[in-house]
């Protein structure tokens, strides 16, 4: 068990961190107790972790081939990667952290799987503009109903209250199957798990982090969010929900805040407003390079001083 | 079972409805108290009955008012739907405000209307309540049936400038009598707010028209 103490750190940070995407504005603006929210929000991901994790496990551990001492290398890496990008006040994401750190894994082994890379790396680049299409296409469509049905005060309240809640199960589901990747591919990578058992440890480790760590980051992300208009914070969770979750079944784990941006930005282009600001962007393009880059040459700094020798 | 899931909700309209009801009640003894100034002059027993009248609706209204607030922080709708219910509910609050003010006026200035105004006052009078009548109409839209608004927007719309149009003629008309000039002024004071009536109920229609047009994608 000791070995995997550093990806369910990485699975807890992931937790505390990343439900704010999903939940953050229904707490926030007191649509739902954070209570509720954490414990749909744990459940989910814990569902969407074991029914539909295996392709993203699959994915990372094809990267490289690990031994267990490498796997708990890279997760201790990309945990820290995360911690220290988080202190800097940059956006980060754990999956582009752990793919940096088996990279970095894979530079000590020269055995790098870059057709696997490339997919993952254009998945990234498929992320925020993903969520942008997703959500133009799903405002427009959602918006063309919504209209139609000539909602009283009270009854658009409350349709976009419960679908905001559905909206966030959802988007739990869709983070639970993307992500768990990232906590415990490499262990299974190793040899040292099976994949289904890991994406219960891993969906149970990022539930801990949401039932435990998630309510501050929720009100601070939640209240940026709740700047948009009801509707369109409803279009933002349910496009990052929807591109999570096709990125789940491409089998490549990516960055929530970054579908975040995207979605956000989508939103914003309908009404013709700017709804990020530019220096937000480069803030994100910023954390984008160097998240993959610090990982890995964290896990290389790890490898080295590990096996050091003192020679007499 | 939705009223069970909403039951918050629910409790909310039927405290919207309440305040509306009670917002009506203070327009009747208002228009009870002018009519008793307009046909028995100011110090009439029945005008000083209605004005304590006016003043109890008011009073329930803005103690509604305070229990709808409550009720709204305790994790009811969403902070939009709040604002704007807070937002409507403190315009419609201007109204039953004037109708005091203006009863206020007549009895602390003894003011009474010279019969030569009397029809046109009451005219200014009955469009201005009919703007108001439309603005609960279109309250009771906005909670039920939103397709109405604007119906209800462009009759206040116009029956506002009528009010505008009738005010200027009895205020013209008031300059050109031989009336003493302190009472033209107190008179002219006295019409302009009444005319301030179909005005805050313009503004109250805009709105809702707004908080409706807000809910559109």
């Amino acid at each position: 068990m000791l070995p995997l103490l550093g990806g369910l750190f990485l699975g807890w940070s992931l937790g505390a961190n990343d439900a704010a995407n999903i939940f953050g504005t229904a707490v926030t603006s007191r649509m739902i107790r954070f209570w509720k929210a954490a414990v749909l929000a744990a459940v989910f991901v814990i569902a969407g972790a074991i029914i539909s994790g295996q392709a993203g496990i699959n994915t990372l551990k094809g990267l490289t081939q690990l031994t267990l001492e490498q796997a708990v290398i890279s997760s201790v890496a990309a945990a820290l990667t995360v911690t220290a990008m988080t202190v800097v006040g940059l956006p980060v994401s754990t999956s582009q952290s752990m793919v940096g750190a088996i990279i970095g894994i894979g530079i000590i082994n020269q055995q790098v799987n870059y057709a696997g890379l490339g997919k993952v790396a254009a998945c990234w680049v498929g992320t925020p503009l993903g969520a942008l299409v997703i959500a133009l296409v799903l405002y427009h469509i959602l918006g063309y109903g919504y209209n139609r049905l000539n909602l009283n005060l009270f009854q658009s309240d409350a349709v976009i209250r419960t679908l905001m809640v559905l909206a966030g199960m959802y988007g739990a589901y869709a983070l639970g199957a993307n992500n768990v990747a990232n906590v415990i591919a490499v262990f299974v990578g190793a040899g040292m798990i099976d994949a289904d058992t890991a994406a219960g440890i891993g969906g149970g480790s990022i539930a801990l982090g949401i039932l435990t760590f998630s309510r501050p980051v929720m009100e601070t992300v939640g209240k940026k969010l709740v700047r948009l208009d009801p509707y369109s914070a409803l279009i933002v969770v349910l496009a990052v929900g929807a591109t999570i979750h096709f990125y789940s079944l491409v089998g490549v784990p990516v960055s929530s805040s970054q579908a975040v941006i995207g979605a956000v930005l989508g939103a914003g282009l309908v009404r013709g407003v700017n709804t990020v600001r530019r220096k937000t962007l480069y803030h994100i393009l910023a954390g984008w390079l160097l998240t993959p880059l610090v990982a890995c040459c964290l896990t290389l700094v790890i490898h080295f001083a590990i096996h050091l020798r003192y020679t007499p | 079972m939705f009223k069970v899931l909403f039951k918050k909700e629910n409790q909310l309209k039927s405290l919207i409805f309440e305040y509306m009801q009670t917002l009506k009640l203070s327009q009747e003894s208002f228009l009870n108290a002018l009519q008793a100034c307009l046909l028995n002059g100011v110090l009439c027993e029945n005008f000083n009955f209605y004005i304590k009248q006016t003043h109890k609706h008011e009073s329930r209204a803005d103690d509604i008012h305070d229990e709808i607030n409550n009720l709204m922080y305790s994790k009811t709708l969403i902070p939009e739907s709040r604002g704007d219910i807070l937002g409507l509910l403190e315009a419609l609050d201007t109204i039953p405000d004037l109708f005091e003010h203006i009863l206020y006026m007549i009895q602390t200035q003894r003011l009474t209307i010279p019969v030569a105004f009397v029809p046109k006052t009451k005219e200014l009078v009955a469009v201005s309540l009919e703007c108001c009548e439309l603005v609960a109409l279109q309250v009771e839209a906005l909670l039920q049936h939103p397709d109405k608004i604007r119906e209800h927007m462009a009759v206040i719309d116009t029956k506002e400038s009528l009010c505008d149009h009738i005010e200027r003629h009895i205020i013209a008309d008031i300059f050109a009598d031989t009336i003493d000039p302190h009472a033209k002024l107190q008179l002219k004071e006295l019409i302009e707010a009444i005319g301030d009536i179909s005005d805050r109920a313009d503004q109250v229609s805009k709105r809702i028209n707004i908080i409706s047009l807000k809910r559109r994608v």
